[in-house]
């Protein structure tokens, strides 16, 4: 171990370095160039950028196991998460230079998340109450301490006493839970519309947002009348990407989107606007198809097997389908896998459509809502597995748009929870992923919100609170510890608290940057300047957020607020995720910190030269 | 002394050459006394280093991956370590498949076995001790140890009390807490220490007939849910299949029926045989007529529960579900032991026979439960069956996947209980008190010694010396903060002192610290010596002489522990008693 070098933790911190200026609402893109192949990738989110870099060494897979792991549940905070890692990492580098011991930072350090956490908990601002929030509008609702308003905010509980915190957010997960189980209907409606929540957390996405918010309100509009449910459940949702299109022309449509050839968009005019027989399949439609784990008889063992027979099988097995999907009066099949050109072109002739991979998911939305029921093979179908009540549409004819002539078919089921389709357009082929990415993150935000009932002030307004009650909780313990014993873990626990927060604050800095107009060392003194006041309870906790807010609006780069609002605390933060990713950061920092050597196994090439063999 | 060319360069000699041509077999390699060599002796200590810097709740973490892009597993579990470790000296392959030996018959106690042998190895030499008289010494100091580990009035004893579960309970949280890895906090450690002992109590059968068959904890792993929510169930938990919707009709005793045969509609198992086919026979159809056959029979027989190890034909199950029956394919080799215990069925191997009605099984019920993203079905036992799972949840994948060991060996050494119901004391006290024994012991009966071993008594007296400092220093290994390791002079249990605290502070008593143990405190009358510097010899005083006396909290297996500690004295034996080694180098 190289004592208070530590090179995992550096490794991290440069690695989350190259993020520095995609944290924030206001992101660069980045052109990832792989020299071996020449290629390149156009890329936004902090996810993708360390998926394109592909990390080789050990630290950098743990942190790209990390990250992946986060975005997956998640889709949205991957940025945070690894620059807070950094931030962290750097912590305890420091720590670790002071002569800190690891078993302290980390003792010091879970306190630390803890404090931020409870932060996090007791700020966090109901949905209920934004709704009563929006009704008021006039006056913004102030994060310090503050007694004169009832509990509208979260932060105001925090002059409470303990005992009563605990009572009002185990109160706040009853109705939370009652919301879902006794769903009366004023409680429904006393939640703020989507749309307000959605601009609050479009966090520079808006034409994403846009979307997203639209299709959650499609959903939300058919479950609230069928289980009053008000969640809103991302799996429903489907993205269709159509490169050729003006990135206006995004939309939300009720159903699902496909793209058909020339050919299959003859019999879906045909099918138009009729109700129609459907059969899902979840295996290729073809003869030769199998199951996943069947084996078969390999032809060596088999004798006297003629080949001549192959080509009369198929046809066999054609027939017998078409035959089938007539007496069944299938005018639709879904597949999720493959099908060949010779069933496309036979169902073509007898007026079937035919579409493949369908994502397993809407496939089973399908199913749900017209009853029909998924099957491995075409000559399983029988009637009880024929949905019906689908219908087709012609979204939009692309032949002008590309070289191959493509129709853009809906699949709807009649708005009866059906899924749900957002179609991302842009004439830059490179930029569909990101804004598919932008998409998915403001839709998991929206579903975040929604789920968790809460949300955190944002722009910064939450960091800087837990800043203040990490500086609040280092100060008074020195204060405490000299007195009682010389132990050292409690004097390093406020240095180590102290060093947590100051990466809290590059964060704000590094968000406020990439908003532009500040450079780094305007914005991290700007920062540090407002926590300083803000130690006497006395400012906005959103006010140094809203300086960035008000520079970005000049520069029109940045629009989240609308210039003719009230500077109110507008923009929030997904309260699980922020926990979520500053918990996962921490974890990673861990990890590291208490690595202190690599053990390389197998007989790849060796690189480096300061390796010792066993 | 080499008596050919060194490996490195022979392998470079062959590889240039060109493929096709017969290459003379080199001659072996032949090393004299593979101890003397620096380069042995460097390996030796870097790999003490290495294990020793992973023992104990504080360690630091090693990331195993090979350097082609393959996943990294961070950890601090010596099993793991162990298989990572290739080496060129066949004396490091023998230590490590020595403890590698350990590890899987007692599950834990590895670092201890490795850290002590190569400490033993290593002080023999320092000490300039003969390697024969080392190795008889040794052994004799370990029938000290084992002897006085025996006795009723043992120091570092404790008796296992069975009538509650606490000291079972700090026995797995000691596990539990002892990789660092797993990053717990208190509650998560002492929490997952209560489910480990409460999933060990369910596996132990209440009313059994003889011989009493202990059975199984099926671990569900859970990732990205808090450790607080881990939990165990009686019965079993399956994955759910992707298209149950609810368990309507489902209710009261089901009837099983469990396949380990494929049911893909395959001939699988035909080998390498060759099978005729006529022109114009379907064998796939032939043979899914047949798996109908089996379904038909299974539903009219009033099989609610149709479990198959393999794959399932999507026909057959299409089939199945339309009856009504809960149809799960692909549980795997691994559950279907547990699956035969819980539901009393016997597996069906064949598709060629009907189903005997004895192959039918039974649970109780069947519910549906959420574990994250998961979904599972909880299958509850019928009868008294001691099958449970036990659901783990952490944060990442890493931590998760060490939790998931650290629980395997908190239940292997849960069950060695039963066989020796006693432990010792954690935190590096039985070490330290065994080398004051043992150290006190030596000195009085060195001339009995001598005599029986056929050396001289200073020979004697060193090696002692060497067994009781290696000891100490597997103690000693358990602090990697730059703290001393302490022993009191009255009960010879191990302390650490932080780095910026001195032995002051503890005589002064202002520093309020415990034992490793965890059994005392400290107080101003102790007396205190520095681990591996000169100390008067004594005897330890029994425990039951101290006051305050408290309930040691960290407590290691018996079993595990005795057994490691033999492997690690006859596996350092064996490397010293190593005069040549042959290496074939073609």
């Amino acid at each position: 171990m190289n004592g208070r070098q530590h090179v995992g933790l550096q490794k991290v911190s440069a690695l989350a370095g190259t993020l520095r200026s995609s944290v924030g609402p206001v992101k660069n893109y980045k052109f990832i160039l792989d020299e071996a192949s020449g290629e390149s990738v156009l890329v936004c989110s902090c996810f993708r950028i360390i998926e394109n870099l592909e990390p080789r060494c050990a630290v950098g897979q743990l942190v790209h196991e990390t990250v992946r792991a986060h975005h997956k549940g998640y889709r949205t905070g991957s940025g945070c998460l690894l620059f807070i890692a950094g931030a962290w990492s750097r912590a305890a580098l420091a720590c670790l230079q002071r002569g800190i011991s690891v078993k302290h930072i980390i003792a010091a350090m879970s306190e630390g998340i803890d404090i931020c956490r409870n932060v996090c908990t007791k700020s966090s601002v109901s949905l209920k109450d934004l709704a009563g929030m929006g009704k008021r509008t006039a006056a913004p609702p102030r994060l310090g301490l503050q007694r004169s308003e009832k509990p509208i905010t979260g932060a105001s509980r925090e002059s409470a006493k303990v005992h009563e915190k605990c009572l009002n957010a185990r109160g706040q997960r009853k109705v939370r839970l009652s919301r879902h189980f006794c769903e009366t209907d004023d409680d429904v409606s006393q939640l703020p519309d989507v749309a307000v929540i959605a601009e609050s957390l479009s966090h520079g996405c808006e034409s994403a947002m846009k979307l997203a918010a639209e299709a959650a309100q499609m959903l939300l509009k058919t479950n609230k009348r069928r289980t009053g449910d008000p969640s809103f459940d991302v799996s429903k949702v489907t993205t269709c990407a159509l490169p050729g299109l003006p990135e206006e022309c995004a939309c939300v449509v009720d159903g699902c989107v496909v793209l058909l050839s020339d050919e299959r968009a003859a019999v879906a005019h045909v099918l138009k606007h009729q109700p129609l027989k459907v059969a899902l399949v979840t295996g290729d439609l073809s003869q030769t198809y199998r199951h996943l784990g069947f084996k078969g008889l390999p032809a060596a063992r088999v004798r006297e097997r003629l080949d001549s027979s192959a080509c009369s099988e198929a046809d066999e097995w054609m027939e017998k389908v078409l035959k089938l999907l007539l007496d069944l009066e299938v005018k639709l099949i879904l597949t999720t896998g493959l099908a060949s050109q010779k069933v496309i072109q036979h169902c073509c002739q007898n007026n079937v459509l035919v579409v493949e991979q369908v994502s397993s998911s809407v496939l089973g939305i399908i199913a749900g809502s017209t009853g029909a029921v998924p099957v491995g093979y075409a000559t399983q179908l029988t009637e009880p597995c024929v949905g019906s009540g689908v219908t087709l549409e012609i979204w939009r004819d692309l032949s002008g748009c590309e070289r191959t002539p493509l129709t853009a078919v809906n699949i709807s089921t009649g708005g009866t929870g059906g899924p749900v389709t957002a179609v991302i357009t842009s004439h830059i082929r490179g930029k569909l992923q990101v804004l598919e990415d932008q998409f998915w993150a403001c839709a998991h935000r929206l579903h975040h919100a929604l789920k968790d009932g809460a949300l955190l002030p944002g722009a910064g307004a939450t960091e800087a609170l837990c800043v203040r009650q990490l500086q609040k909780q280092a100060e008074c313990r020195g204060v405490e510890d000299k007195g009682k014993t010389g132990s050292a873990a409690e004097l390093y626990r406020g240095v180590v608290l102290q060093l947590m927060a100051e990466g809290l604050i590059e964060y704000a800095a590094a968000v406020m940057v990439n908003a532009g107009r500040f450079s780094a060392a305007e914005a991290r003194n700007f920062v540090s300047e407002n926590l300083r006041d803000f130690h006497s309870d006395e400012i906005d906790a959103g006010k140094c957020l809203q300086v960035v807010l008000e520079s970005g609006r000049e520069d029109g780069v940045f629009s989240a607020v609308k210039p003719d609002e009230a500077p109110t605390v507008k923009i929030y933060d997904n309260l699980s995720v922020k926990q979520e990713a500053w918990t996962r950061a921490l974890d990673l920092v861990f990890l590291v910190l208490q690595t202190d050597a690599e053990i390389i196994t197998g007989t790849g090439p060796e690189t480096e030269s300061n390796l010792m063999h066993l | 002394m080499q008596a050919s060319v060194p490996t490195a360069t022979r392998i470079k000699m062959n590889s240039s050459q060109t493929t096709s041509r017969l290459v003379k077999k080199s001659p072996s390699v032949c090393t004299d006394l593979p101890l003397s060599s620096l380069d042995v002796r460097d390996k030796l200590r870097l790999m003490k280093e290495l294990l020793g810097s992973c023992y104990g709740p504080t360690a630091r973490l090693k990331q195993v991956h090979n350097n082609i892009g393959g996943s990294v597993v961070t950890t601090s579990t010596s099993s793991v370590l162990l298989q990572a470790i290739t080496s060129s000296r066949p004396v490091i392959g023998l230590i490590k498949s020595s403890v590698l030996n350990h590890v899987s018959r007692f599950g834990d106690c590895g670092l201890f076995a490795a850290v002590l042998c190569l400490s033993l190895v290593e002080e023999a030499a320092r000490r300039g001790v003969g390697n024969s008289a080392a190795i008889r010494a040794n052994d004799r100091l370990l029938a000290l140890c084992t002897g006085y580990l025996q006795r009723e009035d043992c120091g570092c004893r404790v008796e296992l009390d069975f009538c509650s579960s606490r000291s079972l309970i700090a026995l797995a949280r000691t596990v539990v807490s002892s990789k660092p890895t797993c990053v717990l906090a208190e509650p998560e450690s002492a929490h997952i220490g209560r489910l480990a002992v409460r999933a060990f109590l369910l596996t132990v059968p209440c009313d059994a007939p003889d011989p009493v068959r202990l059975g199984r904890t099926v671990t569900v792993p859970v990732e990205g849910r808090p450790v607080l929510e881990s939990a165990v169930f009686p019965g079993l938990l399956l994955d759910a299949p992707e298209h149950l919707c609810g368990l309507a009709g489902v209710r009261g005793p089901v009837r099983a029926v469990l396949f380990s045969a494929s049911l893909a509609g395959d001939l699988g198992e035909l080998g390498d045989g060759r099978i005729e086919v006529h022109a114009g026979v379907d064998t796939d159809a032939q043979i899914l007529d047949r798996l109908l056959e089996l379904g038909r029979q299974a539903l009219e027989d009033g099989v609610k529960l149709f479990v198959c190890q393999k794959v399932i034909h999507p026909v057959l199950q299409h089939y199945l579900r339309c009856g009504g029956l809960i149809v799960i394919e692909r549980v795997g080799v691994s559950l279907m032991e547990p699956l035969i215990q819980l539901t009393g069925a016997q597996p069906v191997a064949t598709l060629h026979a009907a189903i005997p009605s004895a192959a039918y099984g039974e649970v109780h019920d069947v519910s549906i439960r959420h574990f994250g993203s998961k979904t599972m079905l909880h299958l509850h036992p019928a009868g008294e069956t001691a099958v449970c799972s036990m659901v783990l949840c952490h944060r990442n994948e890493t931590m998760l996947n060490e939790l998931k060991l650290v629980c395997q060996k908190a239940e292997h050494v849960l069950r060695l209980t039963l066989r020796e119901p006693w432990a010792l004391l954690g935190g590096g006290c039985t070490e330290t008190l065994l080398a004051a024994y043992v150290r006190h012991k030596s000195k009085n009966d060195a001339p009995e010694a001598t005599s029986a071993l056929g050396c001289s008594q200073t020979e004697y007296l060193l090696a002692a010396e060497a067994f009781c400092r290696s000891l100490e220093s597997v103690a000693a290994c358990l602090e990697h903060d730059g703290g001393a390791s302490v022993i009191d002079l009255t009960h010879a249990h191990h302390w650490t002192l932080p780095p910026d605290v001195t032995e002051q502070h503890l005589e002064g008593g202002t520093a309020a610290t415990l034992c490793g143990c965890g059994a005392l405190e400290s107080c101003r009358k102790k007396k205190w010596s520095y681990l591996n510097s000169e100390c008067a010899d004594f005897s330890p005083a029994p425990l039951s002489t101290a006051s305050p006396l408290r309930q040691p909290a960290v407590l290691d297996s018996f079993s595990a522990k005795v057994n490691a500690l033999r492997v690690a004295v006859e596996t350092a034996n064996l490397v010293l008693d190593v005069r040549y080694v042959i290496q074939d180098v073609n």
